[in-house]
């Protein structure tokens, strides 16, 4: 669907994106992730035709991408505002307009997201009398109505309260069945675990790392296991003897623990189980797997120490 | 193009539906009237109401001044001297406004003194002199020469050389019309400015409010500077035709009602020297409005398309709201200075200035508008076309460098902006 190949982009003497790529495929979600100022917006923008990369291109649908193609693309930007004096629906029809759409059809869309998200009586309301997060739900309509193949979000969920995210979320999850592509660049990381296929991670103008958000995390894996249970702690220790090391505890009260625990030797999960079946009583037990926040960090600050070294060398 | 007409469209709403639009096609016309009727009026009808005295020892005047009576001014004579202190503070004066003193030797030296307490007005003072003197002459030609007043009077009459253009012979362009000239390039310049500040506001607001962003993903920054210029001068023109039919009206409604003697003939003020009917006679007889009103047009849409190219950079170049405030002086100045211009060359037509100054994108509205008013003398028509010509192109190089700067500065906001800035991002393209 979008296809990057080493797009670079140079403002004056600051490199702002450098030789980035990575491929975009129908009907997934990908989050575009990075520390503030790694690039992103600018790299959003560059999708968007709004500047041109000094070096490498972008294709859509496998043809050069071109101001053309933007019929096809819903964009949210960060940044985003709404003509004060305008009312809803003029709003929507004026934005639907440039997206080619004909009053016809972005009516007709307008009322479908309108139902969608319950907010039929707000068509003559103006802008300005709308609350924060009904203006967003506004923008996010008005970057959806012409119902777009690529749909790029400049962190959507900043402003919305936990429900609305939640309905955002679905919308996507809704989209992306429906074969539509979506570039989400946030900040959210418990939200690109719940949405996101696959990342790209920016930082200081390149691209880090690339891949599902799944392998990336099973990559990652530090070998812990979590349990909760209760019973006796000084049983459970016991029982764990020489096969398995106890990295933390965490007392929950009423008799209750969260432990985190290494597997040593051939000791399996299953083994680990076992055992603590005997001298304890399980709630729950599971595999630690890095968040997507721990990976960020952990990329983020690993490529930063790096570059210094190198600088300093 | 059909998404920079979207952009027009929007803008051209937006304007019409606000209250300051509407505000302004109400009161403009009305103010313009206002002035028209104030320069008409004023310039006519005498206000003041003076008694004179007239002092006249040897009964010259035999108590007559003139044969028909101006309800402005009337006379009274006293066959005795009267000092000036008396006539200054005592009482049975007061009534008087002014005190003419005749004495014998008139005759001789022809020279009289008007005294005044209160200076009178530019028409009160051309009237009494005017009535006054006639009555002398006819003194001075029955008593002492012995002539009818018809031979003195022909007599009287000065030899004059006049100075005319040889390509105007009948001097049909007179100044006057260079200031009706004037008056409509003023006018195209107070709606540069008016619509100039409208597109400022209108490009600031969209880069503080961020709909920018969303624009620029869906139209290029051409296209969108295009589009608000376009629109926001569409409802100048609006506006604009507002004025023209309220204004037109309103003079129409005048020449029907109240200024409709003023070429009457029998008017007591009729030979005398007056502003207003040669500015009425002007207004109402002499200016071809259709023509003018053609150019007009040209120069109108031309020179706010030049100038709202500048404003619409000014905004997107500018980092906040108050930051476009210092660079928006040097660009008032300038429009200053081109209505400048146009009365520089109203004042010498044929200098050198004056032929820089009418092809000179920044000044050619308002001075190709005197100029066309006074007349462009025959087989030099092309004059005003080049003119147009010069303004022409230079508004579109004028707009293909505003499209530079609109697409380097829309998305940069909260800086201050410098010059070293804004060339940088002229020569990025």
């Amino acid at each position: 669907m979008l296809l990057l190949q080493q797009v670079t982009k140079r403002f004056d003497r600051k490199m702002a994106v450098d030789e980035v790529s990575f491929t975009l495929d129908q009907g997934e979600i990908v989050g575009l992730l990075g520390p503030n100022g790694a690039g992103k917006t600018t790299l959003i923008r560059m999708i968007n035709q709004i500047i041109h990369p000094d070096k490498g291109t972008i294709r859509f649908k496998g043809e050069i991408m071109t101001q053309e193609h933007l019929k096809h693309v819903g964009y949210l930007p960060e940044e985003r505002g709404l003509y004060k004096n305008m009312t809803v629906e003029a709003h929507a029809l004026f934005l639907g307009a440039l997206r080619g759409m004909s009053k016809k059809e972005a009516l007709k869309a307008l009322d479908f997201w309108f139902e969608k998200f319950d907010c039929l009586d707000w068509r003559n309301k103006r802008i300005e009398t709308l609350s924060k997060g009904m203006a967003q739900k506004v923008q996010f309509i008005c970057s959806v109505l012409h119902d777009p193949d690529l749909l790029i979000l400049d962190e959507p969920f900043s402003g919305f309260d936990p429900l609305n995210v939640e309905l955002i979320q679905a919308e996507l999850i809704a989209m992306k069945k429906r074969g539509k592509t979506i570039l989400i660049s946030t900040h959210n990381m418990k939200s690109v675990e719940e949405i996101c296929d696959r990342v790209a991670l920016i930082h200081q103008s390149k691209k880090i790392v690339e891949g599902k958000v799944a392998v990336l995390q099973e990559e990652r894996k530090t070998g812990l296991f979590g349990l909760k249970f209760s019973g006796s702690m000084i049983g459970f220790v016991n029982a764990l003897w020489t096969g398995f090391e106890l990295v933390d505890k965490e007392e929950l009260g009423d008799n209750r623990f969260l432990v985190k625990v290494r597997l040593r030797g051939d000791n399996t999960f299953e083994d680990f189980l076992k055992i603590s079946l005997k001298e304890v009583k399980i709630e729950a037990a599971w595999e630690i797997l890095p968040s997507m926040q721990d990976i960020f960090i952990q990329e983020v600050t690993h490529t930063t120490h790096q570059n210094e070294t190198t600088h300093e060398k | 193009m059909k998404n920079s007409w979207i952009i027009a469209r929007r803008e051209l709403m937006e304007r019409i539906k606000s209250r300051s639009f509407l505000f302004m096609a109400f009161f403009g016309p009305i103010v313009v009237l206002g002035i028209t009727y104030s320069i008409f009026k004023l310039g006519g009808k005498e206000q003041q109401k003076w008694n004179v005295l007239i002092a006249d020892k040897g009964q010259l005047f035999d108590n007559k001044i003139a044969s028909r009576e101006d309800p402005s001014i009337t006379y009274s004579f006293i066959n005795d001297y009267v000092e000036i202190e008396d006539f200054a503070s005592n009482p049975k004066f007061k009534d008087f406004d002014a005190l003419v003193e005749i004495n014998h030797k008139i005759i001789s030296n022809k020279a009289a003194l008007l005294f005044y307490k209160e200076k009178p007005s530019f028409n009160m003072s051309v009237n009494i002199r005017y009535q006054v003197e006639r009555r002398l002459e006819e003194i001075v030609a029955t008593e002492q020469y012995k002539l009818s007043l018809r031979d003195f009077r022909s007599i009287k009459q000065p030899l004059t050389i006049g100075f005319r253009n040889v390509y105007d012979p009948y001097n049909t362009a007179v100044d006057l019309a260079g200031w009706v000239g004037l008056f409509f390039g003023a006018f195209i310049f107070l709606f540069i400015f008016l619509f100039g500040m409208t597109i400022l506001r209108a490009v600031m607001r969209e880069k503080s409010s961020r709909i920018v962003e969303i624009l620029l993903a869906t139209v290029s920054p051409k296209a969108l500077l295009i589009g608000k210029i376009i629109g926001i001068g569409l409802s100048a023109l609006v506006q604009l035709v507002i004025w023209l039919l309220v204004v037109s009206l309103g003079l129409y409604f005048f020449r029907q009602t109240i200024f409709i003697d003023f070429s009457d003939p029998s008017m007591l003020t009729a030979a005398m020297p007056s502003d207003y009917n040669q500015f009425v006679e002007l207004v109402f007889d002499r200016i071809n409005f259709v023509p003018m009103i053609s150019v007009f047009a040209v120069f109108f849409v031309l020179g706010y398309l030049f100038y709202g190219a500048f404003f619409a950079s000014l905004g997107a170049v500018s980092g906040s709201e108050s930051d476009g405030q210092q660079f928006l002086i040097p660009l008032i100045a300038l429009l200053l200075f081109a209505l400048y211009s146009g009365y520089f060359v109203l004042m010498n037509p044929e200098s050198s200035l004056a032929v820089v100054f009418h092809y000179l994108p920044f000044t050619s509205p308002v001075v190709v508008m005197v100029k066309f008013a006074m007349g462009y003398p025959p087989g030099s028509a092309y004059q005003l076309y080049l003119s147009a010509i010069i303004l022409f192109v230079s508004a579109f190089l004028v707009l293909s460098l505003a499209g530079r700067l609109y697409k380097n500065g829309l998305l940069q906001y909260g800086h201050a902006v410098r010059l070293s800035t804004i060339l940088r991002w002229l020569k990025r393209n």
